[in-house]
């Protein structure tokens, strides 16, 4: 009898446990409230623990995720959210937590709670033609890589321009072979930033575009895996997605108008290191932009939002934060801006030669495999040093 | 063996060509006519400069096409539908 009501009690317990109520976000410490796109979300994940656990500046990024559009209006019209937000705990709260962990759950005030700071993976501009609001800031974060993939089985290794334009923009009555069954041509949502993207760089208006449209990157995927015929399988995606789905897709190379060869956003297909975006031979990116609040004039709102902003962007805080954004940003494929050396300032626009004021190609190249520079520990013959490498500004 | 067609902007970027930034070599030659070409494909090169390469690139047809260890693939592409002058015809309503 008494084992039973020791089991009932230890049930009870474990559920309410499992069912507890989230708690206010408002009782969060020092929370900023985020609405990010979705293809952001490790990026956020990761940089919420970090910065849960910066004890110099402690912060909660509390987080929704959605397209880049909807983002931009949400902001500019100061749409509350009012579902239940994510965050992600401290290490002292949840030691075990990795990015591919649930995020805690808490719940916005009543009425909901205007972002902080919103994000896009594309440029602004690919969503609206209004002119940025006099009570909002911009800032360029980090490279966000587009890939055109097919399952792993496919023997197709690169597409170019004008094969892309009519698989993508004729469908079947495009005949380019392979890619000639709609049904099995997988793209997304015309909201999607991936889709924005590659209709600038292909010069097929999302509107206009064939296929099959997957509501999310994991449906997409699926559809591709579950094709009838892998070699006639295709679909549009973006890095971080495909780096975590490497084992059963292939990326294809891709040749831009003008071109001598097709190139992968990596200089081989089997490395990650970004190389070929970062000197402009993959053309199919977009900067991401981070918007937060400014009054009058032009002072943050909210100083922890741009504190936030100003790291994801690379650029320098106080206090200084106890961890390192690039290896952060390494970590989710994304590419920092200071190891860029093009630039571009529209969607698929021309690309320009870049020289960022503080480099890290070094450091970024250390993270991602490659050996490319001298090592450092106070001064470099040539270069900078800076965090253990002879950068070249 | 199969010979690369000669792409044809390879004319319009010889001709964005400076005198600060030479292609190493003759930007309006054939790029390549080694190795065997998977006809799905296209032709794998791994690593080595571009026959046709940009050393200092500037403008944007010199960056895209600058020299690079990275690995390329040359596709010999025409799809069906290109017009004859290699432009693309309108999309479909």
């Amino acid at each position: 009898m008494s084992r039973f009501a020791l089991f009932g009690l230890m049930m009870f317990s474990i559920s309410r446990a499992a069912y507890a109520a989230p708690p206010a976000c408002a009782s969060l410490s020092n929370p900023i409230y985020v609405q990010a796109d979705d293809t952001q979300t490790e990026l956020v994940t990761r940089m919420g623990r970090a910065l849960r656990d910066n004890t110099n500046n402690p912060i909660t990024l509390v987080y929704v995720t959605s397209n880049s559009c909807a983002n931009v209006q949400a902001f500019e019209a100061s749409t509350p959210i009012t579902s239940n937000l994510s965050f992600v705990p401290s290490t002292a709260e949840s030691p075990n937590w990795t990015p591919a962990s649930t995020s805690n759950s808490c719940t916005p005030p009543v009425g909901g709670v205007v972002p902080d700071v919103v994000s896009t993976s594309i440029f602004r501009s690919t969503c609206t033609s209004q002119a940025l609001p006099s009570t909002v800031h911009s800032t360029q974060g980090p490279i966000e890589p587009y890939l055109i993939v097919v399952p792993q089985m496919s023997l197709q290794t690169a597409i170019t321009y004008e094969e892309a334009y009519f698989v993508f923009g004729f469908g079947e009555g495009g005949m380019v072979t392979p890619w000639e069954d709609e049904s099995e041509i997988f793209i997304r949502p015309a909201s999607s930033s991936v889709m924005l993207s590659w209709a600038a760089n292909i010069g097929v208006p999302v509107n206009k575009w064939k296929g099959t449209p997957s509501s999310n990157s994991s449906a997409l995927i699926a559809s591709l895996q579950s094709a009838a015929v892998a070699e006639k399988a295709v679909g549009i995606i973006d890095t971080a997605t495909y780096e975590s789905n490497r084992s059963v897709l292939n990326a294809l190379a891709f040749r831009t108008l003008g071109q001598y060869a097709a190139y992968y956003p990596d200089s081989t297909s089997g490395l990650t290191d970004k190389q070929n975006v970062r000197d402009g031979h993959y053309t199919v990116w977009s900067p991401t932009f981070w918007f937060d609040r400014i009054d009058g004039g032009g002072v943050p709102v909210s100083a922890n939002a741009r504190y936030f902003v100003d790291l994801v962007a690379g650029n320098t805080v106080a206090p200084e934060a106890n961890f390192s954004v690039i290896d952060i940003i390494a970590a989710v494929r994304l590419i920092p801006d200071c190891a860029m050396n093009v630039s571009r300032v529209t969607e698929g626009g021309p690309l320009s030669l870049y020289a960022p004021t503080q480099s890290c190609g070094c450091k970024y190249d250390s993270i991602v495999g490659i050996s490319s520079c001298q090592t450092c520990s106070a001064s470099c013959s040539s270069g900078v040093c800076r965090d253990g490498f002879c950068e070249v500004r | 063996m199969r010979r690369l067609a000669v792409l044809a902007t390879l004319a319009v970027i010889a001709s964005g060509c400076s005198s600060s930034s030479k292609p190493s070599a003759d930007a309006s030659a054939v790029v390549s006519d080694g190795g065997d070409m998977d006809v799905d494909g296209g032709e794998i090169v791994d690593g080595g400069a571009d026959a046709s390469c940009f050393d200092s690139p500037t403008t944007y047809l010199q960056i895209i096409n600058a020299c690079t260890d990275a690995e390329k693939i040359y596709k010999d592409s025409h799809p069906p539908l290109l017009n004859a002058d290699g432009t693309l015809p309108a999309l479909p309503q």
